[in-house]
């Protein structure tokens, strides 16, 4: 049914519809509305599972490692400095091939003190071994929460689904909730492939010597790069059910393009409108909005841009020394393809900034007329700076 | 829909796993520091003189094991209804909490507890050595005498207590006014201590004739006669009729008579009988005014008297003294000559001297001394010399020839009170005890092994060998108590009777409190050193070392795993454990240790 929710609503039906066992987490803005919207449904029955109030996040991960080692369905969410605090926890929970999923709600670290927009929280857990999901709207949202589930399950690795503080964690749209039983029918109830058990006393994730741990690692990389095969088919499973579909990258008039804009995150719905404008002023360009990011989806990256002559990535995030991090990933994904793209990146909307439709245009524009492209990422958008926050 | 078709295969999954027991590594070896659970004292136990085992009441009331909670009273004093009600609690003044937020309201819960002992007719359950030989004869049947019979008894010997008076209870029967002590709560308790096999005879005026024949029945004699002679003023008109001695009004009272009483009644004095007269004017009808030499705070009554008394709207004169009385119409004309403070005593009362010529006259109606009292016959007064040994409350007469004579009750306790003389009685029935068993060397001796923390009162408990051996005699002052696990809440307000029943009644002023009240304000206290079983150990114990079993208090460390990280100590709340060094004695690792 279709309802009118808030992203983070939308998160909080999905758990509920996913009938997860034990929820765990710490409030923090942008994320508070999502435990918030849970914790209700778990006082009035509507979800039967255990809500653990922890102290911190390293507790309410730490716990969920112990639930998931049980072998029941778990949730947690997090954001900007309490995603920070989780990293150690989020290495762990990884390498115990442990099922969990988190709902990031990506905002800017500090200091500056900022609760808004920023990618660079999720982004900075990169190499802890969680598979990446970011969302553009509300409905992508609860619909990826219940693959993520799926997907976590059947390749024993914790996922992150990843969307944008407020511009759609506090933005309420129109969002199909479907009912439990067709839920029920994509989702089945969790069958580990291993958890603790009284009659078979075993210690998990002990002292692995230099002997194994190489294997042991290998064992998870390879399960990450089966997970871009097995999400492909749980979406054909899901669009069945569902009618609706994703996929690991989302091209838009790319097919004939010259330039092709690269997005993740709610950054998407504004390029799609500047690209059908362009379009209709006869430039030739496209779009390409990454969901999955963990793992890569190289070949399907490689794929959609090859074709094509420029690429400008917009970022909003930034790696200090380096610049926009998925402009990074794509250039290293098209390094060495016959006839590569020159690979432009924008560091754009940080700290919750907008990024209007003009500064997409500017960057089209500037990704058209420049030739060859700068070695690091352009900052776009900058203003001068008010003289107090000089220090003298 | 197309669930049939192939999902694409996963890898096996390889995940390390032991299927070793962590228990083969034993991370007591570890350890450099060795936690270990060590009881200590509450400061509220050490400041009472009968020695109750404070902490451990209110533990047990707000469990609701209100028999066991009053039975562990009994264990320390036979007069939990009197004490519930007439005590002047000096464990409330040292008790912790009250530098967190309020004191514990020991005395009210007390009362509760013999209260609904006595509503439930419950009898207690307590232990009694096996019989002894020896047989003691008490002079004197008021709590310090009774106390001694009971002790006695519980340690195995017979008693015979004789009194002069027609009812046994001394100052508890005669002395103090029913709206302070109830005649029933003071019947039950004496019949709880005839129930353990004390007899009372009542009405024996005990000479020195008497004594002499003692000598030959029994092994030992407790003398507690009190003070049965009130002390004159020396002015005149002060033997002219009708000028009442207070304690003699008190006693006439409490033989139930209900004398109407009008106008100004003057009552000098500044003690206990003082205010009890006044209180008693009060609801007699009269005026009461309280004429006193000294200052306010320097009155020896009890500061929760003076307030009560102040409450029910008694007057006072501060720095006068009786000059004379003479008749006047129908009244007296009091001369009262002012005072003024030379200095302070070291105890910081204040110094008086009369100021020349200045006086007043009062006409009043009635005036009533009340300045103290002292002992009637020569024989009650405990003696000096060789072979006198002064302990605390008592004092020994252990000359040959004779019985020994111990005397005790208000003639040798600092303070007069009902819970001083159960300390007296008590001292006496252990000094006995070892006298008997061990000779006269072991008394001093005996008697300091027994004492409650650093202080100076006994505990039958310690010397009978319960429990509260185990503990330390550290007194655990407030800095040591963990007051984040605590939360501010209020002490119960004591219900009262309104002010216009109290004074038109002779009812108990203090009511009583609820079972819900009572456990509720025995759930704030700290049970300072004590474990109450609160499982803080065992929930921040990293290595699951905690074990629970039913040796005191109730759990002990398994040091094969405690690696000696201190949390448990760090979080006990009460300062029940301890952390020491390991040391070669104590060992690594294994079993030991445990105490």
């Amino acid at each position: 049914m279709k309802q009118v929710l808030e992203g983070s609503q939308a998160v909080a039906e999905a758990v509920r519809l996913a009938r997860v066992d034990v929820i765990s987490a710490y409030p923090i803005t942008p994320q508070t509305h999502i435990v918030e919207y849970l914790s209700d449904f778990v006082a009035d029955g509507t979800l039967r599972a255990s809500f653990l109030k922890v102290e911190s996040e390293h507790s309410a991960l730490a716990s969920l490692v112990g639930a998931a080692s049980c072998g029941v369905r778990t949730f947690t969410s997090s954001s900007s400095q309490g995603l920070a605090l989780m990293h150690e926890i989020l290495h762990w929970s990884a390498g115990a091939r442990l099922p969990i999923v988190m709902a990031e709600v990506n905002r800017a670290l500090g200091p500056g003190w900022n609760i808004w927009a920023d990618q660079l929280d999720s982004l900075a857990q990169r190499d802890t071994g969680w598979i990446q999901l970011y969302c553009e709207h509300g409905q992508e949202v609860l619909d990826t929460v219940l693959m993520a589930y799926r997907l976590a399950e059947r390749v024993s690795l914790p996922v992150m689904v990843i969307m944008d503080a407020f511009f759609l964690s506090h933005t309420y749209e129109p969002v199909d909730v479907p009912d439990q039983e067709r839920v029920d029918r994509f989702l089945p109830p969790f069958e580990p492939r291993f958890r603790l058990d009284r009659d078979d006393p075993v210690a998990f994730s002990p002292l692995v010597s230099p002997q194994y741990y190489m294997e042991i690692r290998h064992n998870a990389a390879r399960a990450m790069d089966e997970s871009v095969e097995q999400l492909a088919y749980i979406e054909e499973v899901f669009s069945e059910i569902f009618d609706r579909t994703y996929g690991p990258v989302e091209p838009f008039l790319c097919e004939d393009a010259e330039i092709i804009l690269v997005t993740s995150g709610t950054v998407t719905g504004t390029a799609r409108h500047v690209v059908r404008e362009l379009r209709a002023r006869g430039e030739r360009v496209g779009l390409l909005k990454i969901k999955l990011f963990r793992p890569f989806p190289r070949d399907v990256i490689r794929r959609a841009l090859g074709g094509t002559e420029k690429v400008a990535v917009i970022d909003r995030n930034c790696s200090f020394g380096i610049g926009g991090i998925f402009a990074q990933e794509v250039r290293a994904a098209l390094c060495g393809l016959e006839g590569c793209p020159r690979v432009y990146g924008y560091i754009a909307g940080l700290g919750g900034r907008d990024v209007t439709t003009g500064l997409l245009e500017d960057i089209y524009d500037h990704t058209k007329n420049s030739e060859v492209p700068p070695e690091v990422s352009i900052w776009m958008g900058l203003q001068e700076v008010d003289h107090a926050l000089k220090c003298p | 829909m197309n669930e049939e078709k192939t999902p694409p295969a996963v890898s096996p999954l390889l995940l390390a796993r032991s299927h070793i027991t962590t228990e083969g590594n034993k991370t007591g070896s570890w350890r450099f520091l060795r936690p270990r659970y060590e009881e200590k004292t509450p400061p509220c136990s050490v400041a009472c003189p009968a020695g109750e085992d404070i902490g451990l009441i209110e533990e047990l009331t707000n469990q609701g094991m209100f028999k066991e909670a009053w039975e562990t009273i009994l264990r320390e004093n036979p007069f939990p209804g009197v004490c519930g009600s007439v005590c002047y609690h000096p464990c409330e003044a040292a008790c912790n909490r009250g530098e967190f937020d309020e004191a514990i309201a020991i005395s009210a819960i007390e009362r509760f507890l013999a209260d609904a002992a006595r509503r439930n007719d419950v009898r207690p359950s307590l232990s009694r050595s096996a019989p002894r030989r020896e047989k003691v004869a008490i002079v004197g049947g008021g709590p310090a005498g009774l106390s001694a019979a009971y002790f006695l008894t519980m340690l195995g010997y017979g008693c015979d207590v004789f009194d002069g008076m027609s009812e046994p209870g001394g100052v508890l029967r005669w002395g103090i006014p029913e709206f302070r002590l109830p005649l029933a709560i003071l019947q039950r308790d004496i019949a709880l201590i005839e129930a353990q096999g004390v007899r009372i005879q009542g009405g024996v005026q005990v000479s020195e004739a008497l004594m002499r024949d003692m000598d030959g029945d029994y092994d030992a004699v407790f003398i507690a006669c009190g003070y049965t002679r009130s002390r004159s003023l020396g002015i005149p008109g002060e033997d002219l009729d009708g000028i009442e001695d207070g304690r003699r009004f008190l006693h006439h009272i409490r033989l139930g008579n209900r004398p109407r009483l009008e106008g100004l009644q003057v009552i000098i004095g500044g003690g206990n009988t003082a205010i009890d007269v006044a209180r008693t004017v009060r609801r007699l009808g009269g005026t009461p005014l309280i004429a006193y030499r000294r200052r306010l705070q320097d009155m020896p009554a009890f500061a929760d008297e003076i307030a009560m008394a102040r409450d029910e709207g008694i007057a006072l004169k501060e720095l006068v003294a009786p000059l004379a009385i003479t008749p006047h119409g129908d009244g007296y004309i009091l001369t009262l000559g002012q005072m003024h403070m030379t200095g302070e005593d070291d105890r910081g009362r204040a110094i008086v001297a009369p100021d020349e010529g200045a006086a007043e006259e009062l006409a009043a109606a009635q005036v009533f001394t009340a300045i103290g009292e002292e002992a009637a016959q020569s024989w009650c007064i405990p003696p000096r010399g060789d072979g006198v040994v002064r302990l605390n409350a008592v004092v020994c007469d252990f000359r040959s020839g004779r019985a020994c004579r111990v005397f005790g009750g208000d003639l040798t306790t600092d303070t007069k009170s009902v819970v001083d003389a159960v300390a007296s009685g008590k001292e006496a029935a252990i000094a006995l005890d070892i006298l008997f068993r061990e000779g006269l060397d072991a008394v001093e001796p005996g008697i300091r092994e027994c004492l409650v923390g650093d202080g100076r009162f006994c505990s039958m408990e310690i010397y009978r060998g319960g429990t509260r051996c185990h503990r330390s005699s550290h007194v655990v002052p407030y800095d040591e108590i963990n007051a984040d696990y605590f939360q501010l809440s209020r002490r119960i307000s004591q219900p009262r009777l309104l002010m216009e029943e109290r004074v038109a009644t002779f009812d108990a002023v203090d009511l009583k409190i609820s079972a819900s009240m009572a456990i509720r304000e025995a759930e704030r206290c700290f049970n300072c050193g004590l474990c109450n079983q609160c499982d803080n150990c065992y929930l921040f114990c990293p290595d699951l070392s905690i074990v629970r079993d039913t040796t005191p208090p109730g759990r002990h460390i398994d040091y094969d795993y405690c690696k000696g990280c201190g949390l448990c100590v760090a979080e006990c709340p009460r300062n029940a454990m301890v952390l020491e060094e390991e040391t070669d004695e104590t060992g690594t690792g294994g079993e030991p240790g445990r105490r």
